[in-house]
């Protein structure tokens, strides 16, 4: 038997939990920003080395596998029973 | 026989074996008992790893040498990593009283270790064949008939593997090749005997469109099962290709589409596991691009990967068997906010997450570090970036989704009774005790780690700018995460199936194959039918000539001259096909 309805105190929970965590890491981002320079970072191939690359290029990537996901679902998005029939 | 006699014996008996000897005695030791007769097992067999390294047990039989028992300093750190492994399934086993889990699974494990002391391709093909039969088992315990199905497909794909390594190793001994087990050259003699057994690896390694029985049949498996099944086939596979193609250029491509490509997958598919299932396919890739590059840093890279990667996929799967076992399912659409309900698990889950992710600190970062590092020497930039994608896929499957569906995204209503005895039980809590643990230990003091690895290194993987570099990665990717969710544009979960590889052999095969057959089946059956025809007027033939009022020949006579005249045309016919 698999529970579906959700939990509204849980759900407020998780929302309290969810904005500290955001708010942790965004505070994480913005220590980063600075780091990049006083800690002269640098890559390991030349394109590396453009300031904030691993930042911009983390982000993108993230978003592109995402929308790329739900692309992909027209695709090879079958029922659960596909191969059952 | 004096006690030396013993000690030099054993020392030449493959580690591994002796835990296979040990799994036939454990359907009739009691429960508890049996667990640490298993664990006593695989420390016999891991005592046997001191043993150093050489040559230890050579068989000189048909004019060839099956070395079976070769120790060096690459199939050290693997065996050592599978006993570790083995020893945790022990423990993350322990509240099942059923035996028919524990002997494959130790068997399964034991044979996995001596194949990696295998020191030529026979040896090596008899192991590998053992792996697959053992670890069927583990499959079929599930009981359903889902994983009997996909258990048959995943013996089918493990056998198959075995054959073409076999047939590969005939062809090299018949071209004069030798079985010996070292790096191939696919320009050398018998170099059809090369590709065969580059196949064979591959498939176990999961090579793109290789790939479809990993993410079929791992899901399937009982809770503890998939977590044994993680460790070993695959991570052999890497050791085999680590032993026999380093510095394979091929395998940096396959391995770079190996990161990227399940990265798509794991982004929609449903099944908690299967997208372990997908992850643990990406992470191979990291490996099989490292074995490609074949630089000694490389190679050290795909050993420490394999290494970590064991612990902390097993420790991913340990965490969603400890959900499947308490809530029934791991489908990211029916669960959420279990963190109330298992909060050491989710704490293991998100270490588990964590190190798979590379952040610093943790096992992963220590030991991809060092492909990535060794990938930037060599200049391959687009393999580099592909990489680099790739472990934000990482963070995205295993990072984020996997911890995030099962243990928070919202509040989910439980039966109470689920977690009536607390959360997982506690050997699956000591199981994940330890491998979050050693995450962190390894993450935090990667030195011991290092000094195992194959080639001696001075490689230090935490100055300020690595860490920064990774840390932007993770940390701006997860903002993309949280606005991706707050926006409300992250696609939901659906139950759903998500086609793979495996569609070929289990959709498209059968659509085309059951027309064809039938047509087959059709030409044959009319043209037996024609056949018949004949016979019959043959037969008929024969009536008349013999059942005739008697006016010609006697019944003897008749019987003579239809000898006579089938001979003739047996004759006949004989002289036609030899001519």
């Amino acid at each position: 038997m698999v529970p579906t309805n959700t939990n509204a105190e849980t759900d407020a929970a998780l929302q309290r939990l969810g904005r500290n965590f955001t708010r942790l890491l965004a505070l994480i981002a913005i220590i980063l920003v600075p780091l990049e320079f006083i800690a002269h970072r640098h890559g390991e191939i030349a394109l590396e080395d453009i300031p904030l690359f691993p930042a911009i290029y983390g982000f993108l990537a993230f978003v592109f596998i995402v929308y790329a996901g739900r692309a992909l679902r027209l695709l090879i998005m079958r029922r659960e029973e596909y191969y059952d029939e | 026989m004096n006690s030396a006699g013993i000690a030099v014996q054993f020392s030449a008996l493959p580690p591994g074996v002796v835990m296979i000897l040990a799994a036939i005695a454990v359907p009739w030791i009691p429960h508890m008992a049996r667990q640490a007769w298993m664990l006593a097992a695989i420390a016999l067999s891991a005592w046997g790893l001191t043993t150093g390294a050489g040559e230890h047990f050579v068989w000189t039989a048909l004019g060839y040498e099956f070395v079976l028992y070769r120790a060096d300093a690459l199939t050290f750190p693997f065996a050592l990593i599978f006993h570790i492994a083995a020893a945790l399934n022990v423990f993350y086993s322990a509240h099942d009283r059923k035996w028919t889990e524990h002997m494959p699974s130790l068997a399964y494990a034991g044979a996995a270790i001596a194949a990696v002391h295998a020191g030529d391709l026979v040896s090596l093909f008899f192991w590998w064949e053992a792996t697959a039969v053992t670890s069927v088992f583990l499959i079929l315990s599930a009981g359903t008939s889902r994983a009997q199905k996909a258990a048959m497909r995943y013996l089918l794909v493990q056998v198959a593997s075995g054959v073409l390594l076999l047939a590969g190793a005939a062809v090299l001994a018949a071209e004069g090749a030798g079985i010996a087990f070292e790096a191939f050259d696919f320009n050398g003699p018998g170099a059809i005997g090369v590709w065969l057994v580059f196949l064979a690896f591959g498939i176990k390694a999961a090579f793109p469109f290789l790939n479809g029985w990993l993410q079929d049949a791992y899901p399937e498996a009982t809770a503890t099962g998939t977590v044994a099944l993680s460790a070993f086939t695959t991570k052999l596979a890497i050791y085999a290709l680590a032993r026999g193609f380093p510095g394979t250029d091929m395998l940096i491509w396959i391995g770079a589409a190996m990161t990227a490509l399940p990265v798509f997958f794991a982004v929609i598919e449903n099944d908690l596991r299967r997208v372990l299932a997908f992850s643990l396919n990406n992470q191979l890739g990291f490996m099989v691009v490292a074995v490609g590059i074949g630089t000694p840093l490389a190679i050290n890279g795909a050993v420490a990967h394999a290494f970590v990667h064991i612990i902390y996929k097993a420790l991913l799967f340990m965490s969603m068997g400890a959900v499947l076992y308490r809530v029934g399912t791991v489908k990211a659409s029916a669960l959420g906010g279990l963190y109330r309900h298992m909060p050491f698990t989710m704490v293991c889950c998100i270490i588990g997450a964590m190190s798979i992710s590379a952040f610093p600190l943790f096992s992963g970062f220590v030991a991809k570090s060092l492909t990535m590092s060794a990938l930037g020497y060599s200049g391959i930039v687009w393999a580099y970036l592909v990489l680099l994608f790739a472990s934000a896929g990482v963070l995205e499957h295993s990072g984020i989704k996997i911890p995030y569906f099962a243990f928070f995204a919202h509040g989910t209503a439980y039966d109470k009774k689920l977690f009536a005895d607390g959360e997982a039980p506690v050997g699956m809590r000591i199981a994940m005790g330890i491998a979050a643990l050693l995450c962190i230990g390894i993450g935090v003091f990667p030195a011991p780690l290092y000094s195992i690895l194959p080639h001696a290194i001075d490689y230090s993987p935490y100055d300020a700018s690595h860490v920064v570099g990774q840390m932007q990665l993770l940390v701006f990717a997860m903002l993309a995460f949280i606005g991706l969710i707050r926006f409300g544009l992250y696609p939901p979960e659906i139950p759903s199936t998500v086609l793979n590889s495996d569609w070929f052999y289990r959709r498209l095969a059968p659509r085309i194959g059951r027309p064809i057959l039938a047509a087959i089946a059709s030409v044959w059956t009319s043209f037996v039918t024609v056949l018949r025809g004949y016979r019959d007027a043959l037969w008929d033939l024969v009536e008349r000539v013999m059942h005739a009022p008697i006016t010609g020949p006697t019944v003897p006579g008749r019987a003579v001259m239809v000898q006579t005249i089938l001979l003739t045309v047996i004759l006949a016919v004989g002289y036609l096909v030899a001519g």
